[in-house]
């Protein structure tokens, strides 16, 4: 009995000194506004002014994949995210680090916004009708030129999602700032490639053709290089899908989330 | 007895290390094999004499030797920015924090290593844990570090002769720059502005690490240049002095860079001037007097410290025979100043810049309006990291051509309410830097005597490595994106070019050994000794 009792207690207790380790618990009102302010400020350019994502991810949900516990939150703020968009903000203190932290978890808890149509159904167009797999990578199936999408419920909020189906290039940063498929053409004496950007250098530019083929090229080799900004090599399905059919695989894109 | 014991002694230390006496240093090009201080020459030409490695062979150019750094004693990983100095085949080189190892510069084995010890909570506020570089006097090594010590060590064995502390680390001060050597005395400056220090520039005996001097750099009320502050506001008003200056023998002056004042980006808690931050001042080293001043960017609130290396040079200007400083600084303006007198010569935009009109008559900016950081945020170019920074540039005496690697990024500067407290940043502001493909980089050739653009090779990003110009007609530069690499000086046209696998953020130097010319540069964490055999 005696056993059972503290074992009791060890489980109930046990979120309660998880709780009290956040070094967010001693935020106030006062505190949380201000990161709101500073939010605004130094994150809603790339994350919507609301958290709603952007060119940057949608923070509006309680899971952050960078951000496993509330320091590593701050932690990230701080030092950036390297290699994606995600600079490091190192002119924010540890205190402002923290406010703004609180905020963006404040944004996880608002209510999940509510899907527009039957995501089963847009299981199947995703498969089927759209032909999505031959570009996206969902739970390890498809082929991946464009973003793997195993977890876009939970990076990407419902307008972003319905634009990047009726107008896929407006996703795209509309700026020559950071961005992860960038279209580019590059022309040679032996070949030309329209593909998406891999990586570059001052001497070399990889580029990944829509078959999922890397071609490698030294730009001295080069006759063309074209950056093409605000362009997106994905097709627009706004007049290819009805209404209800977008609906429904919107809804199944929100569905795909890591928190089941 | 004593005597016969130092008799054997100084016999060994030759076998070893060969004593480099102030003269070595003042002549430093008559030796071209050695690179004796951080730029290579008291003139910090940052340019080589060495021609074996020239545009005709560069291309079958190879690694010889790499070291990795050792992981860092406290704190992340650090940042590689030092620039290795070598004398008579011992190269020396700082790892970050502020460890200093003695490497064989014909094989790259390590000879010694020795790493302070320090307090995991050293802060370094506003800028990454890194250390470029030690110099050299007589038989010692001498080396700056995170806590703000400044540390003598045996040339031939690392041991310690001295460890001072130069200022408190629990105020924001560090020590991240190659120190000076002069006759007899070891010149260093602080970082911690961004904690709002006041800055100062000292000078230490070389033997006995007394503090001979310390010439702060904003003034106390009373002084000359404290009607530039308000208040109290010069006591936090930065000014730091983290780069390596210059000096010249013959006038006996000592030239050194000051950083911006604090806080960075609210300039409404310090109005007026505030001298003499972004500034460059000739001092005279025996007493630390200032001779004169020049002021680049007055009541700076972008954050762009005037802590580039100030390149010495004798030419005709207008029809006279002068004695010039040039710097590009982190502004976007090209500087040539009368090195004796501070006397404004010429000026001119080489970079991209929004803030400034030009400048007048007597170099000052004319800034124009709406361009101040503001709560909302302000886009302006450059972005806080500036035109250029700290790495090096490099003349060629030869053709008079003066190489740059600059950033072409604007930022959106904001403007925040702050209040100094100890050891916490003090910044009262900040910046979104414009990413991506909207940020480049270029190396640029300039005519030194007009600032006039020569040409320019295009980089990926903006970059953070400094550049080398050398006597077999090359520019050496790096790249972010790990690429070193060798450019036609007369053209820009690239010649040569090596993937390291990772950021290139140091100062390219060359040195020979064996009669064989070597060129270092580094990629993340490693050093690259390259050559043709």
């Amino acid at each position: 009995m005696l056993h059972r009792l503290l074992f009791c207690l060890t489980i109930l207790s046990l979120p309660a000194i998880a709780w009290a380790q956040s070094p967010l618990d001693e935020l106030t009102e006062a505190d949380l506004a201000a990161g709101e302010k500073i939010f605004k400020v130094h994150c809603g350019r790339c994350h919507g002014t609301a958290g709603q994502g952007g060119e940057g991810s949608n923070l509006v949900r309680s899971k952050l994949k960078y951000a496993t516990d509330d320091q590593a939150l701050i932690d990230l703020l701080g030092e950036g995210i390297p290699g994606t968009g995600m600079p490091a903000i190192w002119t924010l203190d540890e205190q402002k680090r923290t406010q703004v932290a609180g905020y963006v978890r404040t944004l996880g808890q608002l209510e999940a916004q509510e899907m527009p149509g039957n995501p089963s159904r847009g299981k199947d167009i995703y498969q089927r009708s759209a032909g999505c797999p031959a570009c996206h990578i969902i739970a390890g199936h498809g082929i991946g030129i464009g973003p793997e999408l195993t977890y876009i419920g939970d990076q990407r909020g419902l307008a972003y999602l319905r634009q990047s189906l009726t107008d896929p290039a407006a996703t795209q940063s509309q700026t020559s700032g950071y961005q992860d498929y960038l279209t580019v053409r590059v022309k040679s004496l032996q070949t030309e490639v329209e593909g998406l950007r891999v990586n570059e250098d001052a001497f070399t530019v990889q580029v990944r053709d829509v078959s999922g083929t890397i071609h490698s090229f030294r730009k001295d080799e080069l006759t063309q290089y074209e950056k093409v900004f605000a362009h997106s090599l994905m097709p627009e399905y706004g007049t290819a899908l009805s209404d209800e059919d977008m609906d429904d695989l919107i809804s199944y894109m929100m569905s795909l989330r890591s928190e089941q | 007895m004593k005597r016969i014991i130092f008799l054997l002694l100084a016999g060994l230390a030759t076998t070893g290390y060969a004593e480099v006496g102030f003269k070595r240093l003042v002549n430093a090009a008559e030796e071209p094999q050695n690179w004796l201080t951080y730029s290579g020459s008291y003139r910090s030409e940052r340019y080589s004499p060495l021609s074996q490695i020239n545009r005709d062979n560069v291309a079958d150019l190879k690694v010889i030797w790499a070291y990795q750094m050792q992981p860092p004693t406290i704190g992340g990983a650090g940042l590689v920015e030092t620039t290795p100095l070598v004398v008579d085949g011992t190269m020396y080189i700082t790892e970050p924090p502020s460890t200093v190892t003695a490497l064989d510069a014909r094989s790259g084995k390590s000879l010694w290593s020795w790493s302070p010890e320090m307090d995991e909570e050293t802060l370094h506020i506003g800028f990454p844990q890194v250390n470029r570089g030690v110099a050299v006097l007589d038989d010692a090594v001498y080396v700056g570090t995170l806590d703000a010590h400044l540390v003598a060590l045996d040339a031939a064995t690392g041991a310690i002769r001295w460890d001072i502390a130069v200022a408190d680390n629990k105020s924001g001060f560090s020590l991240t720059l190659a120190p000076l050597a002069l006759e007899g005395k070891i010149i260093i400056g602080v970082s911690g502005a961004e904690a709002g220090v006041r800055g100062f520039i000292d000078a230490y005996d070389s033997a006995t690490g007394e503090r001979l001097w310390r010439m702060y750099t904003i003034p106390a009320p009373g002084e000359p240049g404290s009607e530039t502050w308000q208040g109290d506001s010069w006591q936090t008003g930065g000014g730091s002095t983290w780069l390596t200056g210059s000096y010249d023998p013959e006038l006996d002056l000592l030239y050194w860079t000051i950083g911006n004042p604090a806080p960075d980006w609210n300039g409404d808690v310090r109005p007026g001037d505030n001298l003499y931050s972004c500034s460059i001042v000739a001092l005279d080293p025996a007493t630390g007097e200032m001779k004169w001043y020049f002021q680049f960017t007055p009541h700076d609130t972008h954050d762009w410290d005037a802590n580039q290396i100030p390149i010495l040079f004798d030419a005709e200007f207008n029809g006279k025979d002068r004695k010039i400083v040039a710097l590009a600084n982190r502004n976007a303006f090209f500087y040539l100043l009368d090195r004796e007198t501070g006397e404004f010569l010429h000026g001119n935009q080489y970079s991209k810049q929004t803030w400034a009109a030009g400048l007048d008559e007597a170099g000052r900016p004319i800034v124009l309006p709406g361009t101040d950081p503001t709560y909302d945020g302000n886009l302006v170019w450059p972005s806080l990291q500036g035109a250029t920074n700290w790495f090096s540039p490099s003349y060629n005496p030869e053709t008079g051509q003066f190489f740059v690697a600059t950033r072409l990024m604007g930022a959106v500067y904001y403007k925040a309410d702050v209040e100094y407290e100890e050891g916490q940043p003090f910044l009262g502001g900040g910046e979104q830097a414009l990413s991506g493909d909207d940020a480049a980089g270029a190396i640029r050739a300039l005519d030194v005597m007009t600032g006039r653009q020569q040409w320019e090779f295009m980089l990926h990003s903006p970059p953070w490595a400094g550049v080398m110009a050398t006597a077999g007609g090359l520019v050496i530069g790096g790249s972010n994106e790990g690429n070193v690499f060798a450019l036609d000086a007369e053209t820009g046209n690239p010649l040569w070019d090596f993937q390291t696998g990772g950021a290139v953020r140091t100062n390219p130097m060359s040195f020979a050994v064996d009669g064989k010319q070597r060129i270092v540069s580094t990629g993340g964490g490693t050093m690259f000794v390259f050559g043709l055999e």
